[in-house]
């Protein structure tokens, strides 16, 4: 068992371990500087690993996230903690850091799990599974999905009842509930922040009925529908496990809205809700789907010529803002809506579920983690970039650089671009401060 | 010959597997003699199954695999690796592509996909009983890059690159640096001008002396290979001493009697055969346009620092990787197009030289300007023309100078007639800021845009608008403004010299959005900036440091290991019968004399292994490592058993 | 339709990695359909074919060759034109003499983006393939 707070030290500490934050540590890591990623999931991979296909090329996400992955768990520079926080980042004199590392038990010694599942069948605790947007169940002792890197089991500690059946099951005999909290002293030359996003919690809206009417999910829960990892193997509305044949999406759900407090667009769900279009049009050969909209973001390369092929299979596209849903007996939705294109009349339709295309929005608390110097935020609470004209990944604090949405909206190809940005930046700032300790 | 082979089948999580029956074509591959394994999986490239590989591998003494999965531009490094950290040579793995070339070809028969996948599988394993262990070769590489195009991401990505301490040759077409950013005054979001930005990174660029920086220079010829590009770069001479004096070169271009129209503030202004574009603008020397020059002698009379007597030059360079960062043009209007011809419809372009060139009064052609019209998604999302992707930096673009204009004259009027705003991210701001200031908009049918014509010498726009219940509206405009998109930078013949594929939108084409975007299949080649796509200066610093990164693993170590894929000699059956030596691309081949016979010596570290020998060898002495004749004929034969 | 696909004729493609194969790709990407017997070989580069590898495809029982050329896009130089025309010129020659009708090899340029064109060599050449049946 490892000792409470060793210090570790390595070139690069890399907050966050979804695509942005893996790809920043394989670029430094593949010229040979040690990096060490601090996950507060249980799996790398962020949110990319959990989507289905991605826009606009319409490549399955794990295909392109596993290799990656394991990429990632198998690079000799790369230490990768999960279930891990860093807080309390220091800049000292010298231009290096100093940071806590704190990891949180998973009451299962790593090394020795196969992730058999054997555990998952005997565990008699039942809650929903965060890892499925609470679409189906998951057990207290339980592997996080089925393509989660590192595949292991891991015992949700809230929720156990400390019955023992999954110690008598393991074969490996690797459940220990004595693990405890770890933490470390991390000497680190750089800090790459790559903290991702939340998403919109619709409730806050509650017109939309999002938590009262059953067939009103979001887009997440769709993504995890389409998924090949899916909990289900058809898309299922959740009522009655009926198929469904005319499904809305309701765009701008918590972006460009000033009344939630995120006036900005989120850059994405335009285009992922075309993209789930195209997929139900597959899935579901006879269903209808409308996305509701406001103007449709297509502008990377190879959006347009996307959403016209969107067009031209048939998904029906309305201008024209949702005022309200409204729940019929059989689970049917009502929209009222203004239909813009439509000569702006007041319209009602009928659908028989509602996707909510969920905006984006920066996780809280990362300014928090700096001790001595401000990490300063931009209006939105997005890591604010100081310089962002020529060097876009530049923080407030020299030596620290943001890679991926944490710095503000942007889809999968931007975010791996803004990551290979934030690791040319950090292998800089590296070399520099190699070459003054020399020259001391 | 292999005699003990895994074959993997993947689902891809249904992209094959709901086309093809997967677990048929495993049952097939595993009544083949040879195939010791044939499983299927719902993902081959996920960890678990990339583990099971490689404990097959390593404790079922597997001596050859077969993955079917997606393309092999995806994965065929993921396997490759896998093989190598198992202790199988990769050459001894072979990748079956039946996803983009079967159940996706074929999704609407599914029953003839499955038949065709056991073809493409029995082919793969066919070719991997015949595969042999290959070595890479190991080759030295320059450790220098060159650059292409000095707008500010090649600017940027030489700098970076530089700073990692290698040397640079970063080539301009033009006189002078900057690109298309150094026309650009106030920028969206931030205090610092287009021009401050050029000066800040031309500053950096000249301060590191492993930069070397050719103006007037064309790339006219691309030898070799990566890690060893021979580049003939062809220099215009500027006519003008490097050592000049200011005060001369200022009443020289005083003197010039010839003027033309000034492209740099397009076109809307003239400027002299001997010019600058700006007070500021680096390098600080002005240059003479030999196309307009009439040789007149006028300016020689005034400065000393003219000098007819320099000459064209061609420079020889050698580098391992060559970073291209070429741009973009603003779309010019065809003839008519929304209006092009009236003498009251500029390019927004044009527009922005226009704010930045008038003081207190917006005044165009002597006219005061009040009413504005901005046409957005002239040249882009065409439905009848070619362009049919978004530029992505217009519309924000438009709205910032509909702000800056508001701010510069209260009185003015903006209109936009737009096709659905995309200010994406945190540039709604600019669209609400824009709407706050009291500017209209108005929105176009996708098949009825605008419409501008003239009526007793008035322009009026007319749109049939979405946004007011479908009204027919008519603005009379003192200047309509056509928002151009962006297209690839108009070249002579870099495209032509350096191969790089372009996509539909005439963009070069990276090998994949989010795997490798910013390298291209040639090797050793990488895209940064507006050349790949339409950008903002943000997006394009990105995708400049990104190819900066790339570069710099190509070359860092000063050696590279090439595939062994190369042409050999069989030195019993060879008759030097000469025809090989021409066809050869690289002169990797030469005659030699063994045991009294002269025969064709292949030089290893010169052959790229492009195979155009093979054919023509009349004695059928040339195999290609990797494609031999045993390879090639038992997969023919298998994908029709 | 089931008994035109019985009689499909078997068609082999040589594609080259880097230009014509990613055509042939991205036809799949955007599901663009094309008669199922086509079946490829990815070679670098379309001058690299020998003719002897075309022979033997029809000796057994390919109906079709079709060799999806790079053209001018080829990486390896502009040559390559003129020799996989010469390849497929010398192939044809002898495919006479053993009695195989010459216009049994086609030859096109494919670019990476010519996945329409592919598909639509594909179809032509499947028709025509199968009025000579």
């Amino acid at each position: 068992m490892p000792e409470n707070n060793k210090t570790i030290e390595y070139d690069a500490l890399i907050i966050g371990g979804g695509i942005a934050g893996g790809e920043a540590a394989l670029n430094l890591a593949n010229v040979g500087y040690k990096v060490l990623i601090v996950e507060k999931d249980l799996s790398i991979g962020g949110k990319m690993i959990l989507l289905s296909k991605v826009f606009p090329t319409l490549d399955c996400s794990a295909c392109i996230t596993t290799p990656k992955v394991s990429e990632i768990m198998r690079h000799p520079n790369i230490t990768v903690f999960t279930s891990t926080q860093a807080s309390n980042i220091i800049k000292k004199d010298d231009g290096t850091f100093e940071a806590t590392i704190t990891k949180q038990p998973r009451y299962v010694i790593a090394e020795d799990c196969t992730g058999c599942q054997l555990c998952e069948q005997a565990c008699p605790v039942s809650v929903d599974d965060q890892f499925q947007y609470n679409l189906v169940g998951r057990k207290a002792a339980y592997i996080p999905f089925s393509i989660a890197s590192p595949r292991i089991a891991a015992i949700d500690i809230a929720n156990c009842t400390l019955c023992g059946a999954c110690e008598r099951a393991c074969p490996t005999k690797c459940i220990d509930f004595t693990q405890t909290v770890e933490t470390y002293s991390l000497k680190a030359k750089t800090v790459i922040i790559a903290t991702g996003f939340q998403l919109f919690d619709p409730t806050l809206i509650p017109r939309y009925g999002y938590g009262k009417f059953k067939n009103v999910i979001t887009a997440m829960q769709m993504e995890r529908q389409l998924a090949p990892t899916r909990p289900f193997n058809t898309i299922l509305r959740p009522s009655d496990g009926k198929m469904p044949d005319n499904i809305a999406y309701i765009l701008c759900t918590g972006s460009r809205d000033k009344t939630v407090g995120n006036p900005i667009c989120s850059q994405v769900c335009c285009m992922y809700s075309t993209k789930q279009a195209q997929l139900l049009m597959g899935a579901l050969p006879m269903a209808d789907i409308t996305l509701y909209y406001l103007n449709i973001r297509a502008f990377g390369k190879g959006f347009n010529e996307f959403y016209a092929q969107a067009q031209a299979m048939g998904v029906q596209f309305t201008k024209g803002k949702v005022a309200k849903i409204t729940e019929k007996e059989n689970g049917n939705l009502l929209l009222r809506y203004e239909d813009i294109n439509g000569g702006g009349v007041v319209k009602e339709t009928e659908h028989d579920m509602v996707v909510l295309s969920v905006g984006i929005l920066p996780n809280q608390g990362i300014a928090e983690l700096f001790s001595n110097d401000e990490l300063v935020l931009d209006p939105y609470n997005y890591i604010g970039q100081s310089d962002f004209l020529a060097s876009p990944a530049q923080t407030s604090i020299k030596g620290v650089f943001v890679a991926g949405v944490a710095s503000g909206p942007m889809d999968i190809p931007d975010s791996i671009l803004s990551a290979g940005s934030a690791s040319s930046d950090a292998a800089n700032y590296i070399r520099h401060l190699n070459k003054k300790t020399v020259s001391v | 010959m292999k005699h003990k082979i895994g074959v993997y089948i993947c689902h891809c999580g249904g992209n094959i597997s709901d086309y093809v029956d997967v677990k048929r074509v495993a049952e097939e591959m595993a009544k083949i003699e040879g195939v010791e394994i044939s499983v299927d999986t719902i993902f081959a490239c996920a960890d678990s199954s990339q583990k099971q590989i490689a404990n097959d591998i390593k404790e079922k003494g597997i001596d050859g695999i077969v993955v079917a999965s997606c393309s092999p531009k995806l994965h065929y490094p993921t396997f490759s690796s896998v093989a190598e950290h198992a202790g199988l040579n990769k050459y001894n793995y072979v990748h079956a592509n039946i996803r983009e070339q079967c159940s996706w070809a074929h999704s609407d028969n599914k029953p003839k996909a499955t038949e065709k996948a056991i073809q493409i599988v029995k082919a793969a394993i066919a070719r991997v009983k015949e595969s042999e262990a290959l070595e890479t070769i190991e080759v030295d590489s320059q450790k220098i890059i060159a650059v292409i195009g000095a707008g500010v991401a090649g600017m940027r990505a030489a700098d970076e690159l530089a700073d990692l301490g290698i040397k640079v040759y970063l080539i301009e077409r033009e006189f002078f640096v900057g690109g298309r950013i150094a026309q650009l005054d106030y920028l969206c979001s931030t205090t610092e001008t287009g021009k401050e930005l050029v000066t800040r990174l031309y500053e950096k660029i000249m301060d590191n002396p492993n930069i070397t920086l050719f103006t007037g220079a064309e790339v006219i010829e691309k030898k070799g290979s990566i890690g060893n590009f021979n580049l003939k770069v062809k220099i215009t001479p500027r006519y003008i001493k490097n050592k000049c004096k200011k005060d001369e070169l200022l009443k020289a271009i005083e003197v010039c009697p010839v003027e033309v129209l000034d492209e740099f503030n397009f076109g809307i202004t003239k400027r002299k055969a001997i010019y600058k574009n700006f007070p500021s603008e680096y390098p600080q020397i002005p240059t003479i346009d030999s196309k307009n020059c009439t040789r007149c002698g006028e300016c020689e009379k005034v400065c000393s620092s003219i000098d007819f007597s320099q000459k064209e030059e061609v420079l020889d360079l050698s580098v391992g990787s060559i970073l291209v960062a070429t741009g973009f043009d603003p779309y010019t209007p065809k003839e008519n197009e929304f209006g092009w011809g009236i003498d009251n419809v500029v390019t927004l372009p044009q527009f922005r030289r226009i704010i930045n060139m008038c003081d207190d009064k917006l005044v165009y052609n002597g006219k005061k300007i009040k009413h504005i019209a901005y046409i957005y998604c002239v040249g882009s999302r065409q439905v009848d023309g070619e362009n049919k992707y978004c530029s992505r930096y217009c519309c924000t673009a438009t709205l910032y100078t509909s702000i800056l204009t508001k701010n510069k004259y209260k009185d003015v009027q903006s209109y936009h007639f737009t096709r659905g705003i995309r200010t994406y991210g945190k540039q709604e701001i600019v669209y609400d800021k824009s709407s706050r200031q009291g500017d209209i908009f108005l929105q176009s049918y996708e098949d009825e845009p605008p419409m501008i014509e003239q009526k007793k010498g008035k322009t009026i726009v007319k749109i049939n608008d979405i946004l007011t219940n479908k009204m027919e509206l008519e603005v009379e405009a003192d200047l309509v403004v056509l928002v151009t998109g962006i297209e690839p930078r108009k070249d002579t013949n870099i495209s032509e010299v350096l191969k790089i594929p372009k996509g539909r939108d005439k963009f070069y084409n990276e090998i994949h959005m989010k795997l490798r975007p910013v390298e291209t299949v040639i090797d050793g080649v990488t895209i940064a900036g507006a050349c790949q796509g339409p950008k903002n200066i943000m997006e394009s610093m990105n995708s400049a440091l990104s190819a900066a990164a790339k570069s710099y693993s190509i070359v860092n170590k000063g050696k590279l290991n090439l595939p062994p894929i190369i042409a050999v000699v069989n030195k019993e059956t060879c008759t030097w019968c000469n025809k090989c030596l021409d066809a050869c691309p690289y002169d990797a081949i030469s005659k030699i004399s063994e045991n009294g016979k002269d025969i064709a010596f292949v030089n290893e570290s010169v052959c790229k292994g492009c195979g155009m020998c093979l054919p023509v060898c009349e004695s059928d002495s040339l195999e290609l490592l990797g494609y031999t004749n045993h390879e090639i004929e038992n997969m023919i034969k298998a994908l029709v058993d | 339709m089931t008994v035109v696909n019985q009689n499909l004729p078997k068609i082999l493609v040589f594609s080259t990695e880097k230009i014509s194969d990613p055509a042939i790709d991205m036809a799949g990407l955007l599901k663009l359909h094309y008669p199922p017997k086509v079946y490829t070989i990815v070679v670098p580069c379309s001058s690299a074919i020998k003719p002897k590898w075309i022979l033997k495809a029809f000796e057994d029982g390919f109906d079709g060759v079709f060799i999806a050329a790079d053209g001018t896009d080829c990486p390896y130089g502009e040559s390559c034109v003129e020799k996989t025309s010469a390849l497929v010129q010398n192939t044809q020659d002898k495919m006479k003499t053993k009695g195989i009708e010459p216009a049994k090899l086609r030859m096109a340029a494919i670019c990476s983006v010519c996945s329409e064109a592919f598909v639509k060599q594909m179809k032509t050449f499947t028709e025509y393939l199968v009025n000579q049946q």
